[in-house]
This record gives C-alpha cells, sequence and structure tokens, in this order.
C-alpha cells in the first residue's frame, strides 16, 4: 500500500523529468488557450442554460419555436452549401492548373491565390460595397449594356453575398485540393492517357477520386467558415438578410441578450463540430487504409 | 544640526505623503465616443477641465454600447468614473444601478438647462450634454419639394431613393420608427402603425442601412434622396460638399439624448460631478452645436443666426422636440427589436 502511494508522486516526477522541456514549451500556448478560448467559450455555453431561476431550458425552448431563428438557421446553411459548391467549382480547376504547370508559373498562381489573404477581410468586403452597390462598377456595367436602366446592384442581395464570401473562401479551397493534387503522381494521369481515356475520363475515374480527400477537407474548411462567418454576410447582405454569426452579435450587443446569444452560439459550434467529427474520423479510416494500400497501389 | 534636518525631514515627508497621495487620487477615468468627435471632447471639455482642477484625465475611446457592456462586465470593481452615454442606454445602466444619482444642487448649471435635460438625475441618469434631433434630411438638388411632415416619406415615387435606418442596431433608426409609429396612431405600447408603415416604405423599395457610412455612401452615390436620421449627420454630409438639408417636420423631431453621467461604486465622487456639471456649462454646450451641430441644452447658449439655424435652438423650437419614455424604451426595445426584424426579413 504504502509503496503504491509513494508511487504515485514518483510517476508524476518521472514525467516531469522526462518531458520538462515539452511541458514547459506549451505551457505558454496552453495557458493562452485557456484564457483566451476554453473559459470565454465554456463561459458562453453556460450562459445559454441560465434562466431567470438556475438551469433552464428556456432559451433553448425560445429558439426553436421560433420561424424568424429557425429561418436564420436555414438561410446561415443555404449560403453555406452555396458557398461551398461555387468555391469547389472554381478552386479545383484552378488548383488543378496550379499542379500541373511548371514551377514558375505554379508560384504565380499560387500568389494570385493567397494575395488577396494578405488583405483584411473588412477591406475585401468594403471592395465589393463599392463593386456591387447602387452606382458602383456592377451597376454602370449593367447600364452601359442596356441591360437596365437604372442603377441596380448586388448589394443587400444572397447573390450579393455568395459572390464576395466566395472570392473571401477560395484560398482556403485552393490551397486543400492543390496540396493533395501536388502528391498524386503524374504518371497515374499519363498511364491513363496511354491506355487510351479521354481527358474528361482519366478526370473523372482517376484524378477527381484520388482528390476526395483534399475536396472533402477544402469543402469543410469552408463551410464551417462560411456559416460563422459575419462580417461579409452582414456588411453585404445588410440587415434584411440576417444569418447565424450576424444575429449572435445583435444579441449581444444590441438586444443585451447574452443568454440569447449564448444558445445561437452553442447551436453553431454544435452544428459546425457534428460536420467537423464525422469527417475527422472518416479521415482517419481512409489514412489508414491508404498506407495500407499505397504500396501495393504503387507499385501496380 | 542633524537633528533640525530630520525634523525638517520629517515635516516634509508629511507634507508631501498627502500631496502624493492627492495627485494619484485626482484622476478621473472616462469614455469618449473616439474620432473627431473625441478631439472635439478633448478641446470643449477635457483640456479646460484638467487645466482649471489641475487634474488629469485619462479618455478610454469607448462608445455607448461597449461602454455599458464594460460597466456590466466590471459592475463589482468599476473602471470608469465617469461615462459619457446616448440613445437611452444611460437609462438602462441606471436602472441596472450601474450609474449614480446626482442631486441639482450639486451642479451649478442645474437652472441653466432645460429642464428635459436633466430630468432623471436623481434616479442615475446624467444630464445631456446635447441632443441629436431625428428628423428628416433630403438631397435639396433632387428634392423639388422639400418634406414636412413624416407621412411625406410614403410617396410611392421615392421609392427606391428613401433610407430607411435599421432601428434594431441603430438608436437613431428606432427614434425615426417610433416618430413614424406615433404619426401613424401608435404609441410606445404598440409600435405595429409604425412597423406597417415601414413595411410599406419597404414594399415601395426603400432601401434599410444600418451604420451612417452607408447613408454618406448613398447620398454621394446619387441613389438616396430622403433619409430619416439625425441632425448633426446632415452637417457630416454637408461638410462632405453634399447638398443636403436636414427638417423638422411638422409632427416634431425626436431626440436622442448624449449624456454624461456618474459611474456608482466609485472612490471620487466630488471630481466627477465637478466634471459633470463642467460638461453640461453653457460654453461646452455652444461649442458641440458649434462644431458638430448637436442641440444646445443649456437655454442659456447664444447662438449666431446662421449656426441657430442648423440645430435645434430656442425654447420655441425645444418645445417642439419628442421625447419617449426612456425607462419604457428600456422594457420594450427587445420586443421592438423582435418585431422589427421580423417585419424586415425577406
Amino acid at each position: 500500500m504504502g509503496g503504491a502511494t509513494a508511487g504515485r508522486p514518483r510517476g508524476f516526477s518521472v514525467a516531469w523529468r522526462r518531458h520538462k522541456e515539452a511541458l514547459v514549451l506549451i505551457a505558454p500556448g496552453a495557458l493562452v488557450l485557456v484564457l483566451a478560448f476554453l473559459f470565454p467559450v465554456g463561459h458562453i455555453l453556460v450562459l445559454g442554460f441560465l434562466g431567470e431561476e438556475g438551469v433552464s431550458l428556456e432559451h433553448y425552448a425560445a429558439f426553436f419555436v421560433d420561424d424568424y431563428y429557425l429561418g436564420v438557421v436555414g438561410r446561415t446553411f443555404r449560403l453555406a452549401f452555396v458557398i461551398t459548391a461555387c468555391c469547389l467549382l472554381v478552386g479545383f480547376p484552378l488548383a488543378y492548373l496550379a499542379a500541373r504547370v511548371g514551377p514558375r508559373a505554379r508560384i504565380l498562381l499560387i500568389l494570385l491565390v493567397i494575395l488577396p489573404l494578405m488583405t483584411s477581410v473588412v477591406i475585401r468586403t468594403f471592395g465589393w460595397l463599392v463593386v456591387l452597390g447602387p452606382g458602383g462598377v456592377l451597376s454602370d456595367f449593367l447600364q452601359a449594356i442596356g441591360l437596365t436602366g437604372a442603377p441596380t446592384g448586388l448589394l443587400h442581395t444572397e447573390t450579393g453575398i455568395v459572390i464576395a464570401m466566395v472570392q473571401v473562401l477560395l484560398p482556403f479551397m485552393v490551397l486543400t485540393v492543390l496540396g493533395v493534387l501536388q502528391r498524386q503522381s503524374a504518371d497515374l494521369e499519363e498511364a491513363a492517357r496511354t491506355m487510351g481515356a479521354s481527358f474528361w475520363r482519366v478526370l473523372r475515374t482517376v484524378t477527381l477520386p484520388l482528390s476526395v480527400p483534399g475536396i472533402v477537407s477544402g469543402s469543410l474548411i469552408v463551410f464551417a467558415l462560411s456559416i460563422s462567418s459575419f462580417i461579409t454576410p452582414t456588411l453585404v447582405g445588410g440587415v434584411r438578410l440576417p444569418v447565424l454569426a450576424g444575429s449572435i452579435y445583435q444579441a449581444a450587443t444590441g438586444s443585451f441578450d447574452w443568454n440569447f446569444a449564448g444558445v445561437q452560439s452553442t447551436l453553431l459550434l454544435l452544428t459546425a463540430l457534428a460536420v467537423i467529427i464525422p469527417y475527422a474520423s472518416l479521415m482517419r479510416r481512409r489514412t489508414s487504409w491508404q498506407t495500407g494500400a499505397a504500396p501495393g497501389a504503387g507499385h501496380e | 544640526m542633524g537633528r533640525l534636518h530630520g525634523t525638517l525631514g520629517v515635516a516634509l515627508a508629511a507634507l508631501l505623503v498627502p500631496a502624493i497621495a492627492v495627485a494619484q487620487e485626482k484622476t478621473l477615468i472616462i469614455n469618449s465616443f473616439g474620432g473627431s468627435y473625441e478631439e472635439h471632447h478633448r478641446r470643449l471639455v477635457i483640456e479646460p477641465f484638467e487645466k482649471e482642477f489641475g487634474v488629469r484625465v485619462e479618455v478610454v475611446t469607448a462608445y455607448s454600447g461597449d461602454t455599458l457592456a464594460q460597466l456590466r462586465a466590471q459592475k463589482e470593481n468599476p473602471q470608469f468614473d465617469v461615462v459619457h452615454l446616448s440613445g437611452g442606454l444611460e437609462t438602462i445602466a441606471a436602472t441596472d444601478g450601474l450609474l449614480a444619482p446626482i442631486k441639482p444642487e450639486e451642479l451649478s448649471n442645474y437652472g441653466d438647462m432645460y429642464p428635459f435635460a436633466v430630468a432623471g438625475i436623481e434616479d442615475g441618469i446624467g444630464p445631456m450634454y446635447s441632443t441629436a434631433a431625428i428628423g428628416l434630411l433630403y438631397n435639396t438638388e433632387m428634392v423639388k419639394t422639400p418634406p414636412t411632415s413624416w407621412k411625406d416619406l410614403m410617396q410611392p415615387e421615392l421609392g427606391s431613393h428613401l433610407l430607411v435606418t435599421d432601428a434594431a442596431s441603430n438608436t437613431y433608426g428606432m427614434l425615426a420608427m417610433l416618430m413614424m409609429n406615433q404619426v401613424n396612431g401608435g404609441d410606445l405600447g404598440d409600435v405595429t402603425p409604425g412597423l406597417d408603415f415601414v413595411k410599406q416604405l419597404l414594399d415601395n423599395g426603400a432601401t434599410v442601412v444600418s451604420k451612417s457610412p452607408e447613408i454618406q455612401q448613398n447620398f454621394a452615390q446619387g441613389t438616396a434622396w430622403i433619409a430619416a436620421y439625425a441632425q448633426d449627420y446632415a452637417f457630416t454630409l454637408t461638410s462632405a460638399g453634399l447638398p443636403v438639408k436636414f427638417v423638422q417636420p411638422s409632427e416634431g423631431a425626436a431626440f436622442a439624448p448624449i449624456t454624461v453621467n456618474l459611474v456608482a461604486g466609485r472612490p471620487n465622487r466630488d471630481l466627477a460631478v465637478k466634471f459633470i456639471d463642467f460638461s453640461i456649462r453653457a460654453e461646452a454646450s455652444a461649442g458641440w452645436a458649434e462644431a458638430l451641430r448637436y442641440s444646445p441644452t443649456n437655454r442659456t447658449v447664444e447662438l449666431s443666426d446662421e449656426l441657430a439655424a442648423e440645430v435645434i435652438y430656442g425654447e420655441e423650437a425645444v418645445a417642439k422636440l419628442v421625447g419617449f419614455d426612456p425607462v419604457q424604451i428600456g422594457e420594450s426595445r427587445g420586443e421592438w427589436n423582435e418585431a422589427w426584424k421580423r417585419a424586415l426579413t425577406k
């Protein structure tokens, strides 16, 4: 007995001695994470369950019986799906091109894709306000080619939100897909072509299936960023097209209803996790399958 | 000799210690709203106050909403001595016990103020050192017959050239909505007439904006001709070279309070009250009118005719200002916000 109780602290001190450097190195990061992330997020999770008298589900009930908020959630997800699909449609060909051209052209393409990331999303969104707004470039263009007679624009429309968001999130898709495409051996495609497959058939049966991990992971990043983004939908969409993140901001700073903001934040977090966790486990299974199968496949 | 020096030293120290203690005490922590507003604030109030009372004023830049959020978070251990709030948030803060009452006799300028500007001081709502009038702004080049009534917004030919300001996120927008509600037969207990009016404006093609710069953008691009908004913002637009004029409609303009408040639970109450008194003196009130076209709340203010025409000035004009019960606004605002969002959302 005595030996067992004495063993525990010794075990700890052994662990400490063995991992001292690692523990010291991780401490500042862990501290920041606890103070700036876990603590506030935990606080918000708790707020959603606090009623007038102790623990209560009243704020959740208020959310789920309300057509308005369900509509906000509906718009948020609808937009996120469309944005993700558009990012994929635009991003995959771009990534494919970047992966198959020479190194110099690739750097140029990558630079073009990540250059917008160097600018704040707020600044880029303000740019879109000028372009999409009435009396803006788009409006002038439509008038010049005679499509519309009066100043018009895509400001305060869902189309406008999608256009601006795709521009903001495209780099995440392109870079993720590019990473996977670059690891693919071009020999596989060439082999398929020599066997007489057309470009499209190769794309469909070789390139695309092998790119699935990149496509899935890029889509998830874009989707998660899209449902939680706030600045661009709020500025481009305006108050008549509320999304979930904007609604949280409004509840916290407009109505000072922190409990309700907590409910909405928790639901946003849960939906993001509901998308990410199955993906993570799927990817783990896939990776183990690939590493298991890879040597054989490589030699075929 | 040695002993004398020692005694002198002790005496000096005894004199200095309280002086140091006082010097440490005499720092006042306040908020201001940033940008050019804060520059004028320093020039009109903060710097003259520091000079006159030999104290230091530390300014934290924070808008009303952020300030209220900070006050709430710091409830047990407040960090501000005096806070400037606007648009009814002072009433919410006072109701929450975050602000402390002031007695009329503590303010030497009390008697010079319009009664509405000091009505709440004994409940913790600080005096209004200026107000913003909410009426109609119009483009003088595009609008042939200037609007005279809130109901003039309902001209179908105005269509998409009308701007409605978001009432949920913008206090000026909320006051404009309450005015539209009032002229259509509603009251603070029932804002449905106002919301129905706004819905019709939207059906006519009106655009909803939520922040002041959007109003400027729309006026500058020539797409907006009329907006229900604040008088001081009309001045911002004319200063930017836009042909804009403000009218106080026949039914009156609503006023948005801009208040200077005493924070509860701070040690240097006396100095804070002096600062508040200093903020509402006639020179400051006149200075705000001149610099940013906020309407004076001190009735002894003398303005030139030109300036007087660009603010709400004089007993007669002030009598036409419409005030809404801030307590009831505080109680109902959440409900209105919900109803407003539902009326607007496509």
